[in-house]
């Protein structure tokens, strides 16, 4: 059982791998000097870390480039989707549909304005429509009925040639 | 490592690499395939480490280039250019362990052994039986740390790889898993100790080891 504790035992990677500062790597040697289960403890350390040597290197492929290169062309080829080609409208087309909708807001409005706001009736135009009749009203007041009246105005009862 | 304080002009001056992906970003398609034939050799070597598939690991170590090209345009060098590229493998390879993980493979019994022997989670059991003076062959002791490697969480095989085989300190590693440097030293604590554990019972029994080239620690 090696004397390292928890704290000594987080810092034997970094000490291997030359992490660690230089003070605590100094008391980490002395407690190695003076412990042969630690000293075995870091060469089991040491070891295991040199048999990741026996992984297989990848037997790499003459083409990889060629084929990466190839890849990339492909992606960078514009997407065939298979559907009919949208057609744009024509640029001129805009502002011309911008100018048809304000027209046809604008009719739509005035149009329900004039249906919905109705401004209330003048209660002096019926009085103006019949001024004149007013104004006369005294002498129709004594007219029985218009056939009378038309026959007042008839030339034989007051002309110039009547009681001459 | 990310250099702090540096422009993208200083780094470009330093990082030849950095350079050529300026390039691609302008879509210089030359530059590019430049890119994939410095870096191809690394980058399916990491991910046949972290998935175990050489076929699966060149897949996917195209589709890591890909995603470099997709990138180009949002490309601001603030880094080494193989820190942002390792960046991108790792969280692919992230991605992928962890929906393996949630689609486990169906393990098979010991009995369905395949016509070429004994696969590598059976031959874990059988060496284990074995005496210690058996000698093992190379490629048997290959599927054993595959095996070992194979125990280890996502992160922890990913901090173990970008260290054993791609060389980067603990400051690269945080930077490419986006973790913090001490965040990175306890995960690679408890993974080499995992390691060392499954690896106990082999140790010493490989007779001569293969090179000891990228050995850093002793």
């Amino acid at each position: 059982m090696s004397s390292l504790n928890d704290d000594d035992r987080a810092n034997l990677t970094a000490y291997l791998d030359g992490e660690l500062d230089e003070e605590t790597a100094q008391a980490l040697e002395v407690k190695l000097s003076q412990d042969p289960d630690a000293r075995a403890e870091v060469e089991e350390l040491k070891q295991a870390w040199t048999m990741l040597d026996y992984l297989p290197q990848p037997a790499l492929s003459t083409s990889f480039t060629h084929r990466t290169m190839e890849k990339l062309a492909v992606e960078k080829r514009p997407v065939e989707t298979g559907k009919m080609p949208t057609v744009r409208p024509a640029t001129w087309l805009g502002p011309i549909g911008w100018a048809a909708a304000v027209l046809l807001a604008a009719g739509v409005g005035w149009f329900a304005s004039q249906r919905i706001w109705q401004p209330a009736p003048d209660p002096d135009e019926a009085l103006v429509k019949q001024l004149r009749i007013i104004e006369k009203w005294r002498a129709y007041d004594l007219v029985d009925d218009v056939g009378f009246l038309k026959q007042l105005d008839h030339p034989d009862l007051f002309g110039d040639d009547a009681g001459s | 490592m990310a250099m702090t304080g540096e422009t993208s002009t200083q780094l470009a001056l330093r990082d030849p690499d950095i350079r050529l992906m300026l390039r691609v970003r302008n879509d210089d398609d030359a530059a590019f395939a430049e890119l994939v034939e410095l870096y191809h050799r690394r980058l399916v070597t990491i991910m046949q480490h972290l998935v175990g598939k050489a076929e699966e690991a060149e897949d996917l170590a195209q589709e890591v280039f890909l995603r470099v090209f997709r990138g180009r345009k949002k490309y601001h060098p603030k880094a080494k250019f193989s820190t942002w590229l390792f960046t991108i493998a790792n969280n692919l390879a992230l991605n992928v362990l962890r929906t393996r993980q949630r689609k486990p493979a169906i393990p098979l019994n010991v009995r369905d052994s395949g016509p070429l022997g004994p696969r590598p989670a059976e031959q874990l059991v059988l060496d284990r039986e074995r005496s210690p003076h058996d000698r093992m062959q190379q490629q048997e002791l290959a599927a054993i740390v595959q095996q070992a490697l194979g125990t280890l969480n996502e992160r922890q095989r990913v901090a173990v790889v970008l260290n054993k085989f791609e060389d980067m300190n603990y400051a690269e590693i945080a930077e490419v898993m986006e973790l913090s440097t001490k965040a990175v030293k306890s995960l690679l604590s408890r993974a080499r100790d995992n390691l060392r554990i499954a690896l106990k019972d082999y140790i010493y029994m490989d007779g001569g080891r293969p090179g000891d080239n990228g050995q850093r620690d002793e």
